[in-house]
């Protein structure tokens, strides 16, 4: 069961983004895991799926993320991505009230249906239309510090905190990996084991994959 | 057929979907030339039937997907008659009623992938048994049913497997999702879980090609198991299927 170099990894982290549809979910993934950003992306029908592995404080981390179709009626599909996930990114549109209205309401479906101690990230998307902002960035940091969630605003067309976002939410979820691990005195934590399954060979994410140009 | 019902659906009713059915129209079929322009003559067709369906059955409303299958329609008739199809289809005025693949809950879809997944293990046990293991249908086949195969599959595929499914029903879907198991079969068994995830999504040119892949398909035989699957998930999940709205394959709805 040799991996091939690239493919070592410490640590599995499965993470799931959500969120109200067409706030760029798909696009955050896809900048994120092959840095493309496509103008022209069709809306996700039931879950897409990308991983991408790096270095978090230190330790190699595969990202596994489970890229879910937002809209309401779709969560009878959906929901069942909750289970296992140590993360999830709560997605909306900068320049969409209703869609950081909701939020709150994927909050209340993470409750239901994830693992009590998921970490939470929300996410402002589409900072760079800056003349269509319509949600304060103070409204959503008081907002992320009643709930207890991080915050951090991003552009996935232009690139923007996605990386960050993304290394934030791993590095928490590092950190309380680790701090679980030293405290039962397993080798590896047991939310880890989730993806125990999912051995992983080739994982190289094919470029191939239709989509369009990289912008 | 019924004259001046379109048009009233679509000029005069107003829709709770309006908003969901605009976000997601530049976002169906967004690089086919039809679709293409903003605002051009193939987004304003789709928003009309998609808005004229969702007013017409307020059950189902709009669920993303339904602009897949009108879209691929709208390529072939008017608008007008993309919208009869539709409700034909959803009612199930000659096969089985797909409003269920919509309806809140997804039913059909949960039923279908329910059927699907057994007739995998039956058809091809070791790669039942393989994807078992890490794999659910809902990872890869539930855009199959949703949009009968005109998500993420070539045209000149989707259009085939579309004339067999308005002349037979959801078994060619079935069918071709089991053909396409099979042609890429020695390949998946052998798959670590992201490389089968990945092949799943997104099948080689040669497994797409219409004319190896349709007799394959048609070689494989389902119906009686479907039947027989169907009755297993719902005695498992008692009377909630039913909501569904699914009839008797035989009972036309009128409208």
């Amino acid at each position: 069961m040799a991996r091939r170099p690239d493919e070592e990894y410490d640590y599995l982290f499965k993470v799931v983004l959500i969120g109200d549809s067409g706030v760029g979910k798909s696009n955050l993934l896809s900048r994120f895991t092959r840095n493309e950003f496509c103008l022209e992306s069709k809306s996700t029908i039931g879950v897409e799926f990308a991983t991408r592995t790096l270095q978090v404080e230190g330790r190699t981390v595969k990202a596994q993320i489970w890229d879910t179709a937002g809209q309401e009626r779709y969560r009878a599909i959906t929901s069942a991505y909750y289970r296992g996930a140590l993360g999830a990114l709560l997605v909306y549109d900068v320049t969409k009230p209703t869609t950081f209205e909701n939020v709150s309401r994927w909050l209340k479906e993470l409750r239901d249906h994830a693992d009590a101690n998921i970490v939470i990230m929300l996410i402002g998307n589409k900072t760079d239309l800056k003349h269509l902002r319509a949600v304060a960035t103070e409204d959503a940091q008081g907002f992320a510090e009643k709930e207890g969630l991080s915050f951090i605003e991003t552009s996935a067309l232009e690139a923007i905190n996605v990386e960050k976002a993304f290394q934030t939410i791993l590095s928490e979820i590092y950190r309380i990996i680790s701090k679980k691990s030293l405290s039962s005195d397993e080798p590896a934590p047991a939310s880890i084991k989730e993806g125990k399954t999912l051995v992983v060979g080739g994982s190289e994410v094919n470029a191939k994959k239709t989509c369009c140009a990289t912008s | 057929m019924n004259p001046g019902v379109y048009e009233q659906l679509v000029i005069y009713e107003t829709s709770a979907s309006e908003l969901d059915i605009i976000r997601d129209i530049s976002r169906t079929f967004p690089s086919h030339v039809f679709f293409q322009r903003r605002h051009g003559p193939g987004q304003r067709s789709l928003y009309n039937v998609l808005k004229a369906y969702s007013v017409y059955d307020r059950d189902v409303g709009y669920v993303q997907g339904m602009g897949f299958v009108a879209g691929l329609l709208l390529l072939y008739m008017s608008e007008e008659d993309v919208f009869w199809l539709l409700v034909a289809l959803l009612k199930g005025a000659v096969h089985a009623p797909m409003e269920g693949l919509y309806l809140v809950g997804l039913p059909l879809v949960q039923q279908y992938l329910f059927q699907f997944d057994s007739l995998v293990r039956e058809h091809m046990p070791k790669l039942g048994e393989h994807l078992q293991e890490m794999i659910n249908p809902s990872m890869y086949a539930s855009q199959w049913f949703i949009t009968v195969f005109s998500y993420s599959f070539p045209f000149h595929l989707a259009l085939r497997i579309w004339d067999v499914f308005l002349h037979e029903g959801v078994k060619i879907i079935f069918k071709v999702g089991l053909a396409l198991l099979k042609y890429c079969h020695d390949d998946l068994v052998k798959f670590p879980f992201e490389k089968l995830i990945h092949a799943l999504r997104n099948f080689p040119e040669d497994a797409m090609n219409p004319d190896t892949l349709l007799p394959m398909a048609y070689s494989i035989k389902v119906s009686k198991r479907l039947e027989e699957l169907k009755l297993e998930y719902e005695k498992k999940n008692g009377k909630q299927a039913e909501a569904g709205g699914r009839q008797k394959q035989q009972t036309p709805k009128t409208h």
